[in-house]
């Protein structure tokens, strides 16, 4: 059959004003709707691949032994560290792929963190801190300024990733003199370093870089070793209250001074406490029982080959050690998110749906307001799917300038925030994501089926009502 | 094509109508491309039986067969196409798109009939060259009156049915007008049925009906 109709005069013969107040709140009801569709699918995903990159490597663990009672009710029971025995059966269970001691600070330690980049200028942050360090085989990279010589005044510093993001989400917002961090900038921060209990040694330190896999504040191994020599205090922790007579004597006293006064006359009737449990009263010639404390760490790391296995797990339950996952699961934060973006979606979809019932029924006033001529064109022996494509094409027409708007509202807000995302450290791909752009094509889809569905029903309805002068049975 | 009517009464029509009617309530055949006349005053349902046979009407008893095929049977498919390409209708109220000029009325069809002359040497022979780049509403009835017959003859069909269409020209252009039909109906094999209030039109009918 020869098409011999002009498409132009086609659409010019059924050309009405449509209701213009209601195909703007359609059109506008769309575009609000699929943008926040849009970009609830496109957070959710940014958000995820966050979540995937910044979750720590899942086969590291950490042990430590059970801390139970006060320090003094441990007192010559178990010992805290673990020996060369217990590191040498741990190595020998089934999936423990190597395992590597923490050494810690036997010093005080105070920080001054300058969040402006400059000592001395602003407010700084300042907190008593704690300094370990591992072997560099279990860093999850060695930055290039992980090095310290001997008497070097500066001390490179890694923190878990999650401080930072602390910092950022945590202290920030709530204190005006302290300015959120990207990773950059954070680096960049000059730390003041003060050891000992009355700052006999001032250090210059610096976040050199962000661990995801160590949970801790980390020094080089060097600079531990040789700080704990220079200004370490080995009774460090351990002091307790000397009872004399029933009642308490003086200022806490440390093991080594308790030592000293082992001969005077009453020593054999004297009581010592814990300072946190002053009831749990042992003589104090029991207390300096106790063994000398191995050597070795206190805390180890355990890379395993993938999880613990079950004889790992015999033998953490039998010797009553502790263990840690090194980074807290993600699972309350991805449930969070999941609400947020369900959220998101839901209430993009609730619009969607009243924008596309909206534009359904605007289309049929449309179709209604040319019902003169619709008529007039079946009767010269146009189909009804030659009428409904004039009124499908308007709707094509209107919807894909809305659609074209959504993903340039959605866009523009993405790369938004993805550039005020970097600030903070937070690397997204600007731009929308295949995804996302492939969910707006099943939605565009739907939408357009949908309408056309609902403008061929309003011409045939037009063709088939009673009052019609040309109804078919 | 062929038609036949069998018993066919319209629903609303008076029984005094029927009674006295040469076509309702009784049996017509009109042979392929025959000629045909119905005329009859206003009222006694001249573009009824028009309707019926274009499929606009169901609201009738009895039988319309075309070429042996009950009207009744025709889906809306069927329908389309018989409007498309088998049978042509000038409507008494003509029909046309008043926001679109004379030309554009004129090519706006579905689908155009090779055996016509074109549109212009149609509007000539009617004296319409000069109007059709007007706006339809700026046409006087009968102007309107030959646009709607030069569109009904640029469609297909193997049967022509015209609805009063002469009742707002003068002598002149009804001669123009009739020498056209002929012409265009004999090219293209069909059958004619014209409704007229009384008149008898310039043409070779076989049959003349009085309603």
């Amino acid at each position: 059959m020869k098409e011999s109709v002009n498409q132009s005069i086609l659409q010019a013969s059924l050309q009405v004003s449509g209701p213009r107040r209601e195909l703007l709140i359609a059109s506008l009801g769309c575009l609000m709707g699929t943008s926040l569709l849009l970009l609830g699918i496109q957070f959710y995903q940014d958000a995820y691949a966050y979540l995937e990159q910044s979750q720590g490597p899942k086969n590291y663990f950490t042990l430590n032994k059970k801390v139970s009672g006060g320090a003094l009710v441990n007192l010559g029971k178990n010992d805290q560290n673990f020996g060369p025995d217990e590191l040498l059966e741990i190595r020998q269970t089934e999936g423990v792929r190597r395992l590597g001691g923490f050494s810690r600070n036997q010093f005080p330690v105070t920080v001054y963190i300058w969040p402006t980049g400059t000592v001395g200028l602003g407010a700084a942050a300042k907190a008593d801190l704690f300094f370990e360090s591992i072997p560099d085989e279990f860093l999850d990279f060695i930055p290039p300024d992980w090095e310290w010589e001997e008497n070097a005044s500066f001390v490179p510093i890694m923190v878990p990733k999650f401080y930072l993001d602390l910092w950022n989400f945590g202290l920030a917002p709530s204190r005006v003199e302290y300015p959120s961090l990207s990773t950059k900038a954070a680096s960049g921060m000059p730390i003041e370093i003060f050891i000992g209990k009355s700052r006999e040694a001032t250090l210059e330190g610096r976040f050199v870089a962000f661990s995801k896999r160590i949970n801790s504040v980390l020094v080089p191994e060097s600079f531990l070793r040789w700080a704990n020599q220079k200004y370490g205090q080995p009774d460090a922790g351990k002091f307790f209250f000397l009872w004399k007579e029933g009642t308490i004597s003086g200022p806490p006293i440390s093991p080594s001074a308790l030592s000293a006064l082992r001969n005077e006359a009453k020593f054999t009737e004297w009581e010592v406490s814990p300072l946190d449990q002053p009831a749990n009263r042992i003589p104090a010639a029991e207390a300096l029982a106790e063994p000398v404390a191995s050597d070795g760490p206190s805390r180890i790391i355990l890379e395993v080959v993938d999880n613990p296995s079950p004889a790992l797990h015999a033998l953490i339950e039998e010797m009553g050690y502790e263990m840690n996952r090194e980074f807290p699961e993600q699972d309350l934060i991805k449930k969070a998110l999941n609400g947020l973006f369900l959220g998101m979606v839901g209430i993009g979809l609730i619009i969607s749906i009243l924008s596309i019932s909206t534009f359904a029924s605007s289309f049929r006033l449309v179709v209604g307001r040319a019902s003169e001529p619709t008529r007039n064109l079946i009767l010269l022996g146009f189909s009804k799917d030659q009428i409904s494509r004039v009124f499908f094409h308007r709707f094509i027409r209107l919807f894909s300038t809305t659609l074209l708007g959504a993903v340039l509202v959605s866009w523009a807000s993405k790369y938004y925030l993805a550039e005020k995302a970097k600030d903070l450290g937070f690397e997204s791909e600007s731009g929308l994501s295949a995804i996302s752009l492939a969910c707006l094509a099943v939605y565009a889809a739907l939408y357009l089926i949908l309408n056309k569905r609902v403008i061929e029903k309003s011409v045939g309805e037009l063709v088939n009502q009673p009052s019609s002068p040309i109804r078919h049975p | 094509m062929l038609i036949e009517l069998n018993d066919l009464v319209p629903d609303p029509l008076p029984e005094k109508i029927v009674e006295a009617s040469g076509i309702w309530g009784g049996e017509l055949r009109i042979e392929t491309r025959s000629k045909v006349l119905v005329s009859a005053q206003s009222g006694m349902g001249k573009s009824t039986l028009l309707h019926i046979l274009y499929g606009l009407r169901q609201d009738y008893t009895g039988t319309a067969k075309v070429d042996g095929t009950c009207l009744r049977q025709f889906s809306t498919q069927e329908w389309e196409r018989v409007r498309r390409e088998r049978i042509s209708l000038q409507f008494q109220d003509l029909r046309l798109f008043p926001n679109l000029s004379a030309r554009e009325n004129l090519l706006l069809l579905p689908q155009s009939n090779p055996a016509a002359p074109s549109l212009e040497e149609m509007a000539e022979r009617l004296e319409m060259t000069p109007f059709l780049n007007q706006s339809l509403s700026t046409l006087s009835q009968g102007q309107r009156q030959r646009m709607a017959l030069v569109r009904t003859l640029r469609k297909p069909f193997r049967f022509l049915m015209l609805d009063e269409p002469f009742s707002h020209l003068d002598e002149t252009n009804q001669m123009s007008a009739c020498s056209l039909i002929e012409e265009i109906v004999d090219r293209n094999q069909a059958g004619l049925l014209v409704s007229s209030l009384g008149s008898t039109p310039h043409l070779p009918f076989d049959q003349i009906i009085e309603l």
